[in-house]
């Protein structure tokens, strides 16, 4: 990781700040960049903070990101990854990290449900929420592939709300406004803090339009609201 | 229901980034689908480093970073000599905004695995958004046989990358692109030199461009110092 890079890790978690270890930070980033900036949020989250987290990929394999972390030397003991996009794929190669296989990124209904599943503290040895203090998706965006645009809202609803619940833990969520306007709005309306990213990543600043924090709605699994 | 067949309104445009090349975004949606993966094919002389040297430079205007893979074992002054002749190309871009990798050494002794590794490694280490690989073909006429497998986890692999990468390839007068690659990648550029009444003329042509309604024919390019090459006649 360059000087670039360990300055933008630095700003970011600035920007999240000291207090703010819970709900959800909507992160406004050119979509070229979702990957480093995913990786120097990861590693902040995990070295700086010192917490461990899930990390969610319905991007891409997760191992591709253990790849990268392993290569840019950031620790892999307190991370655990949720790959939604293997079993897609056929491809369920473990990465050499904590990793479980949920169905694919065109069944998100079930996603926050899984999740809840899984970390039922009823049931040892799955997700362990005590030592989770984030929880994050690669690329929301890339769900809008796979699924109708109110589907993947109600997501962004159902999962915030699980992981709010559930585990209490902060939600990093990166998003770019200028291409994705109507899913940026839809989490802007649960999110509790809102940071962007310049374009050219030199610059990061918080947005002063979002200052209190918002409430999601209930978890909804039986309807799909359709304007 | 989530899985229903989304709407022709919903659907969601493919990300995609600008070659930098004057013309050919009009033809291709506004550009090149990210992440993906393109053949730049044409014979010898027709632009394909030009172009390729454009796309990483137009990326780090936009605060990209680029990967070039060099498999020539060229050294990067040497490149630069005669890239330095463009207008576009300023050389403080390589080093930082630019990484230029030699794959020239491993061709030597070749291994696929390797390979494969060693480019990996490289686009770990750098994270670039825009990756070039100039030219594949050398690395077909070192493997050999395990060519067809080497081009497809290739493949595979880079469109896992969050980058666009051209991969360019060099062929015969009479050959369009090199068939063992062109299955394999997302869309297939070519630059074609033709004689035509004594005159040699050049021209661009998009033959294959997944999930864009691309603009088809062969259009006139031109090469200036300015802008590298220049798209004159795309009927947009």
């Amino acid at each position: 990781m360059n000087e670039r890079d360990v300055q933008l890790m630095s700003s970011l978690i600035d920007a999240i700040g000291e207090k703010t270890n819970r709900g959800m930070v909507l992160i406004d980033a050119p979509y070229t960049q979702f990957v480093r900036i995913n990786l120097v949020l990861l590693k902040g989250l995990l070295e700086e903070k010192g917490n461990g987290g899930v990390f969610i990929s319905v991007d891409r394999p997760h191992q591709y990101m253990v790849h990268l972390m392993r290569m840019h030397q950031i620790e892999l003991d307190n991370i655990t990854f949720i790959d939604v996009i293997s079993r897609f794929s056929g491809n369920q190669k473990k990465g050499q990290a904590k990793v479980d296989f949920f169905d694919g990124p065109f069944h998100i209904d079930s996603l926050p449900l899984a999740f809840d599943d899984r970390t039922d503290c009823n049931t040892p040895g799955l997700l362990e929420l005590d030592e989770c203090g984030f929880l994050m998706i690669d690329n929301i965006s890339a769900l809008q592939i796979y699924n109708r645009n109110p589907a993947v809202e109600l997501f962004i609803n159902n999962f915030v709300m699980v992981a709010k619940t559930r585990a209490n833990v902060l939600i990093p969520m990166v998003i770019d406004r200028q291409r994705n306007q109507s899913l940026y709005s839809s989490a802007q309306r649960l999110s509790d803090l809102e940071i962007k990213v310049s374009h050219d990543l030199s610059c990061v600043t918080q947005s002063s339009e979002n200052p209190s924090p918002r409430q999601v709605s209930e978890m909804n699994f039986s309807k799909e609201v359709v304007n | 229901m989530s899985n229903q067949p989304k709407m022709k309104s919903e659907r969601l445009d493919l990300p995609r980034i600008t070659t930098g090349i004057p013309g050919l975004d009009e033809m291709v949606e506004g550009g090149f689908p990210f992440p993906s993966v393109i053949l730049l094919s044409g014979t010898a002389g027709t632009g394909k480093t030009t172009f390729a040297l454009k796309y990483l430079c137009e990326g780090v205007l936009k605060g990209e970073k680029g990967l070039y893979f060099t498999t020539l074992s060229e050294p990067t002054q040497w490149m630069l000599r005669y890239a330095s002749q463009f207008d576009f190309l300023d050389q403080d871009y390589f080093g930082e905004d630019i990484i230029y990798e030699d794959l020239g050494s491993l061709l030597m002794h070749p291994d696929s695995d390797e390979i494969l590794s060693r480019i990996e490694e490289k686009i770990a280490e750098v994270m670039p958004q825009r990756i070039v690989i100039d030219p594949i073909t050398v690395v077909g006429g070192m493997l050999k046989d395990g060519y067809r497998s080497f081009l497809f986890d290739l493949t595979t692999r880079l469109k896992n990358w969050n980058a666009t990468t051209v991969v360019t390839g060099e062929v015969r007068p009479d050959e369009l692109y090199p068939p063992e690659i062109s299955y394999a990648v997302d869309g297939i550029v070519l630059l074609i030199l033709s004689e035509e009444a004594g005159a040699r003329r050049k021209y661009l042509e998009v033959l294959k461009m997944r999930g864009t309604n691309h603009i088809t024919g062969r259009q006139s390019i031109d090469i200036t110092r300015t802008d590298g090459i220049v798209v004159l006649k795309a009927r947009f």
